[in-house]
């Protein structure tokens, strides 16, 4: 066998053996949203999970499209149409969606195309008909359970664990399921690495980068750096699936302290213009405000 | 993220002569371009000025307040509100203190 044959036969056992997520991708093409849906169905997960859907159901991830339509409207309208003059295509899109619905990387080229185009109407004409749809259809997209505990699962550590198995579900503990579903212990998800997949400057595929917000450079460089230690599920699973933020004052309180000192004094008479006694003492005070930063980022990022 | 430092005088006779100092600090991130413009769009923003509260930090802000001659009582309150967008804010801490002054 000559040396080309040879390495034709091994490139396809390694493609038989261990196909990579671009191959996943291209067997899966989703054509619909409802067919998208299906290939990573979540409807029974409340079963089980019937807190954790609830406290999830009620977080920004739940929401993760449709609360952005308006800085999506905008990279579709703004950026690709006029400044960069490029055509919508899921490649783009994904700069948007593989974190805020990861399931649309299994979406066929039409199907990303047609999402791309129901965001603009979402925003564009949302008080119409159309734009309702639209809106609701895109509902449907989100950061859900499967984005996190399949999709995602593997992605901060590709090389070593390989891409998310099909039916798999990812969690930290790995526990029995009698048999609901196959469940594989990974520390990947209780690491802040996996969280700073979306949480940071976003590198696309094609390279480019996307500054949504720039949380995971701070927690890095200024939190790490100086002797921090938490992870970000330290702090953002205290109220479990809600994940709360910047949108829950409690977690803010919690990560800002305010502490005020007051030091009044009388000023030199004569010395401060504007003052109706040139010879009386100037009531005066100095307010000193000191503000901590007790969380594990910049406040405020975004 | 704003602090808003205000002084009123408790015994004023009229709203205009109420307020005797208002002083503000605000926290945050303006997006950059790679020409160093301001940008607002994600795939716009390719660098930051950080003028945000850094993290396992303490900021420490001062405001030294001259009050008229014949002000004998000042309330100062200070606000730190979180603005989680333009239009929507809530108060992460306030704190209120009364001062006396004898006048001479």
């Amino acid at each position: 066998m000559g040396t080309l044959h040879k390495f034709i036969v091994l490139t396809a056992c390694c493609i038989l053996l261990f196909p990579s997520a671009a191959v996943q991708a291209e067997q899966k093409q989703a054509e619909t949203i409802d067919e998208l849906l299906e290939m990573f169905d979540e409807s029974n997960c409340l079963e089980c999970h019937e807190e954790i859907h609830s406290q999830w159901s009620d977080s920004w991830h739940s929401k993760a499209v449709v609360s952005s339509l308006g800085g999506m409207h905008n990279f579709i309208e703004i950026g690709l149409k006029k400044e960069w003059e490029a055509p919508l295509t899921k490649g783009q899109l994904l700069k948007c969606l593989d974190c805020h619905a990861p399931v649309v990387n299994f979406a066929s080229e039409e199907l990303a195309v047609k999402i791309g185009e129901m965001i603009v109407t979402a925003f564009k004409e949302k008080d119409s008909a159309a734009g309702k749809a639209a809106k609701e259809e895109l509902a449907k997209l989100n950061v859900g359970c499967l984005a996190c505990h399949n999709i995602k699962a593997t992605e901060v550590a590709r090389g070593y664990n390989g891409p998310a198995e099909e039916n798999m579900i990812y969690g930290p503990r790995g526990d029995e399921t009698d048999g609901a579903h196959e469940t594989l212990q990974s520390d990947d998800l209780t690491r802040s690495a996996f969280c700073m997949q979306c949480h940071g400057i976003y590198k696309a595929a094609d390279g480019e980068t996307i500054n949504c917000n720039t949380l995971s450079g701070s927690y890095l460089n200024s939190y790490i750096a100086n002797g921090g230690s938490k992870t970000c599920q330290d702090c953002h699973l205290e109220k479990g699936h809600l994940f709360p933020g910047g949108h829950d004052i409690d977690t803010v309180r919690q990560g800002l302290g305010l502490q005020v000192e007051i030091n009044p004094y009388q000023h030199l008479p004569g010395k401060i213009a504007g003052v109706k006694s040139d010879t009386s003492w100037v009531p005066s005070a100095v307010v000193t405000v000191f503000i901590d930063n007790k969380s594990g980022h910049r406040i405020p990022d975004g | 993220m704003v602090l808003d430092v205000t002084a009123r005088n408790p015994k004023a006779q009229s709203a205009e002569q109420e307020i005797l100092f208002t002083a503000s600090k605000t926290y945050f991130e303006i997006g950059r371009d790679m020409q160093n413009r301001m940008r607002y769009g994600a795939w716009q923003i390719k660098d930051i000025v950080d003028l945000t509260l850094q993290p396992m930090q303490q900021a420490k802000e001062q405001f030294l307040i001259n009050f008229d001659t014949d002000i004998e009582q000042v309330e100062i309150t200070t606000t730190l509100t979180y603005f989680i967008s333009g239009k929507s804010s809530e108060i992460v801490h306030q704190h209120k203190e009364l001062i006396e002054f004898e006048l001479y």
